[in-house]
């Protein structure tokens, strides 16, 4: 059985016809060719399939496809704007914020959620926040300064630069 | 000595890749026509495979082919040895093994027809336990061992089942054990654990018409990958293009084929390109995870506290094949460091690496060195304690000098082993009165030799006035390109943005790849002395454009300067006049490293914890590392290396463990197989004992696999230190220390 979804990613409109078992995952990847967000366990427990649906940050992977009918998504490929990196984004490379890169992808959305939702994050809200996504190369360190970092920028520029 | 490149804190060159999602893993990649593999595995630890009936799957719609042993041909693969068939043929060694293999459209499809195969099998008798596999009652997994390919015939061994015995010596065991006053015996035992890559395998093969053979793997080794694909598909090796993706980290687990036979295979089969992706739980059940280890220690002490004999026999437990042991004895080499950073006149070392009927076991970031120095480490405390003696001064008392030979390895010079413990201990809270009940402190000192093998390159100056630097080593999460970036921009004296890292596979014959500690000392070696002889043909073919003698020109400012005159070249114009004939200028290098330097790289960790009486949890309050480094090529990646490493050692000693029972593994997603969250990270310094004396360029030393080693040590010797129960078995997770803190209260009260 098929069905035919409309869903709203990085600010286009798509229409798919899906599987009723199709996974937004797969949807995203291999319907829509936005192979930015990565699969790594398949069971929401590494965060690297994370996505902003609505707003919320979510695991695509535990997602079917027709549960983004008619919802706004966000995926990493949807952060930087005409060339110019999100300021989480260029955080992460200047502080060094990760090294193979796989879990990136989840991270930097992850992140962006956060400091949207609270600018100024504690170094135990950021933990708190960023549970669920799991990095094996940096130890994580320096994802919670890459965030810190980010956030401490965004302070210096005011509302100068429209939140990128 | 001050640099310009070197020493800079920089992000890494394919970090706006990354960020973007526009880097490209294995997975990634997309083609027409693609079509999925997918496998069916044994459910069986040891079981011959009586009939495979695949008619009904066949039959199934969307479903291109399936392929059993009977129509590959009959050869078997390995990164060492030849052991391991692509499916299984008359039986099956391990659950999880590959016995048949789907291609569809759909990777649910494929999935879905994996139901409908009927195999029958015939149990056979199993063992799962490598000491138990080397007692002349158990089955032989592999009676014909010795005629497989590359089997190592000067390390066979008449014990069942093991298929590589490995000894190293120092004077003589005997004569050190006379020599002894008192004679210590301990053993200590770690489990397997997954390299934890977020990334799991994936293969891609795609064929084009006139036969040339594509492929995109997660392999660390892409030029090892494609002798080996051409070996057990027999094609040449001509015919086979390895693409270079991005690699979602390998830590030593990524250097085998993997699926990329059976994509090939399906490949051929079909006309299709084929991908395969393992899951998670298929990575859990047939990676190829670190050793199960047993190390037995036996230690001879003089009156004094001197160490003079240490005798070590170490089990690694292969699982089903050795296929995944990249060095040609096919065997652990961690295990020569079976004497720690002790000086010991007398040694010993057996490794044996045993069949049994589990999960194939590889390499893992410092292979045997964290299951053996987790001995080495807990037996010194114990040690000292038994002589009444202070655990750090017992070691100090038995550091190695300058001049000392460690087994396997050179006669060392510039030891700073002292001073790397000096500095741990002087950053933690080590000479502080103990604070609280149930808090403890625990050291661990490791070294580390730094790796040999081959690297290669080719620099090319292109028109446009950048150094292209092209490389076999694919970027696998180390920083290995940005420091082939910096080192090169450092020689030539030329901005980072004028030099070019890219990867190439098919220029090169032979390459050891990443691995080993070996990128920074042996791809930066062949990387400088290729742009000093690039340099070179520069001046020369600039001099010829300034129509002066060689000898007259300067490189300055980035353009090729005659001293005499105000005439000067861009390097656009240097590349444009060209070489004879007009050919690029370039440089193609190879360096092949058989001996490692005589320095090798201390570690020195102190950890202290707070263990709850109540829940047995384990809090880590502080840890210290200290790094015997040389010059620091990029700080940023360093650093890096430091803090992940420590937490994968973190993990080692508190979290992880593949659960096995009889064969089956039952951790089989990463819910159950815990890996360190961002809530697990202790608080951490960093201590670097820095001096320019590295063999590496502008004397860079190597750190990919220090800080992960000592920690599992640190960590039990401080919760002996915090409750005093001894553990000789890692992990230390709260239920054993729940459960030891119970028997010992019953034992008192
Ligand atoms: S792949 Fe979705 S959470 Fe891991
Ligand atoms: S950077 Fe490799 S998993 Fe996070």
């Amino acid at each position: 059985m098929t069905y035919t979804i409309r869903l709203n990613v990085n600010g286009k409109e798509h229409t798919v016809e899906v599987p009723s078992r199709r996974l937004l995952i797969d949807c995203l990847r291999y319907d829509l060719g936005l192979t930015g967000t990565k699969e790594g366990c398949s069971v929401g427990v590494c965060g690297a399939c994370t996505v902003l649906m609505d707003g919320k940050p979510i695991s695509s992977c535990l997602a079917l496809a027709l549960f983004a009918d008619g919802k706004e998504i966000v995926t990493v490929e949807g952060l930087a704007r005409e060339d110019r990196l999100d300021r989480v984004q260029q955080a992460f490379i200047d502080y060094g914020g990760f090294q193979c890169g796989i879990c990136t992808p989840g991270m930097v959305v992850t992140a962006k959620a956060l400091l949207d939702e609270n600018p100024d994050p504690s170094v135990d809200e950021i933990k708190e926040w960023m549970m669920g996504n799991l990095c094996r190369c940096t130890g994580y360190y320096k994802v919670i300064e890459s965030i810190q970092g980010a956030a401490r920028r965004k302070r210096q520029a005011g509302d100068s630069d429209e939140g990128l | 000595m001050s640099y310009g490149k070197i020493g800079q804190p920089l992000g890494r060159v394919e970090g706006p890749a990354k960020v973007t999602g526009e880097a490209k893993y294995t997975a990634d990649v997309l083609l027409p026509g693609m079509i999925w593999g997918k496998v069916l595995r044994s459910p069986l630890p040891h079981a011959k495979i009586v009939s495979i009936d695949t008619r009904e799957a066949e039959q199934m719609p969307g479903i291109l082919a399936v392929l059993t042993a009977k129509d590959l041909p009959d050869l078997l693969i390995g990164r060492r040895v030849y052991d391991m068939p692509v499916l299984a043929k008359d039986q099956v060694r391990f659950i999880g093994e590959k016995v048949v293999v789907v291609a569809a459209e759909d990777p649910d499809v494929a999935e879905d027809a994996l139901a409908y195969i009927d195999v029958e099998y015939e149990d056979m008798p199993a063992v799962f336990d490598a000491h138990e596999a080397m007692k002349p009652e158990a089955p032989l997994l592999h009676p014909d061992y010795r005629s497989y390919a590359h089997a190592p015939e000067k390390f066979f061994s008449d014990i069942p089942n093991v298929h590589s015995h490995v000894t190293w010596e120092l004077g003589d065991i005997e004569k050190g054990f006379a020599l002894a006053k008192q004679v210590f015996e301990h053993t200590f035992n770690t489990p397997a654990v997954h390299q934890g890559y977020i990334e799991p395998h994936a293969s891609v093969v795609a064929i084009d018409p006139d036969g040339r053979v594509n492929v995109w793997i997660s392999n660390k080794m892409p030029v090892r990958a494609r002798e080996l694909l051409a070996d057990v598909v027999e094609i040449p090796q001509e015919r086979i293009v390895v693409h270079l993706a991005q690699i979602g980290a390998d830590f030593g687990g990524k250097g085998s084929l993997m699926d990329a036979p059976l994509c090939y295979h399906l490949a051929k089969r079909t006309g299709r390109p084929v991908k395969m992706v393992m899951t998670y739980t298929e990575e859990l059940m047939a990676g190829n995870p670190r050793h199960p280890t047993s190390v037995f220690l036996r230690t001879g002490v003089t009156e004094k506290g001197q160490i003079v004999a240490r005798q070590a026999k170490v089990v690694f437990d292969s699982g089903a094949y050795a296929a995944f042991k990249p060095v040609p004895f096919v065997n652990i080499p961690g295990a020569k460091d079976a004497a720690g950073v002790y000086g010991t006149p007398h040694i010993r070392i057996d490794a044996y690496s045993v069949y049994t009927n589990c999960v194939p076991s590889g390499h893992f970031r410092a292979p045997g060195d964290l299951q053996v120095n987790f001995a080495v480490e807990s037996s010194m405390d114990m040690i000292a304690e038994d002589l009444g003696l202070d655990r750090l001064e017992f070691r100090k008392q038995n550091l190695l000098k300058d001049g000392d030979w460690v087994p396997g390895g050179p006669q060392l010079e510039e030891v700073r082993v002292a001073e790397t413990l000096a500095a741990a201990v002087k950053a933690s809270s080590w000479n502080q009165p103990k604070s609280q009940p149930n808090r403890g402190l625990g050291l661990a000192v490791s070294h580390r030799l730094i790796g040999t093998g081959e690297a290669n390159t080719q620099l090319t100056l292109k028109e446009d006035g950048t150094i292209q630097v092209l490389t076999p080593v694919p970027e696998v999460g180390t920083g290995a390109h940005t420091i082939l970036q910096q080192i090169v921009a450092e020689t030539l004296f030329l901005p980072l943005d004028q030099i070019r890292v890219e990867t190439a596979s098919d220029i090169f014959k032979t390459d050891s790849g990443s691995g080993a500690s070996r990128v920074t000392y042996v791809g930066g070696q062949v990387v400088q002395q290729a742009a000093g002889e690039l340099m070179k043909l520069i001046l020369a073919v600039g001099a010829k454009g300034l129509g002066c003698a060689e000898n007259e020109v300067v490189f300055e400012g980035g353009r090729v300067v005659h001293s005499d005159s105000d005439g000067s070249l861009s390097l656009a114009e240097v590349a444009k006049i060209g070489g004879d004939g007009k050919s690029a200028l370039r440089v193609k290098k190879s360096l092949n490293l058989s001996e490692g330097p005589p320095v090798t790289t201390f570690t020195a960790q102190v950890v202290e914890l707070e263990v709850d009486p109540e829940t047995g949890q384990i809090k880590l309050l502080d840890v210290v590392t200290a790094h015997d480094v040389g010059t620091i090529i990029n700080p940023l990646g360093h650093q890096g290396q430091i803090e992940g490493g420590l937490l994968q050692g973190v993990g080692f000693g508190l979290i992880e463990e593949l659960r096995m029972e009889d064969g089956q593994v039952s951790t089989l997603n990463l819910g159950d197989y815990k890996l360190p969250n961002i809530r697990d990270i202790p608080p951490l310094t960093t201590v670097l004992v820095e001096e320019e004396v590295g063999p590496a360029p502008f004397h860079g030393k190597a750190i990919g696999e220090s800080s992960i080693t000592p920690t599992g040590a640190a960590i039990a010797n401080a919760v002996y230190d915090a409750v005093g129960v001894r553990f000789h078995d890692l992990p230390i997770t709260a239920e054993k220390v729940y459960w030891a803190l119970r028997q010992q209260s019953g034992g008192k009260g």
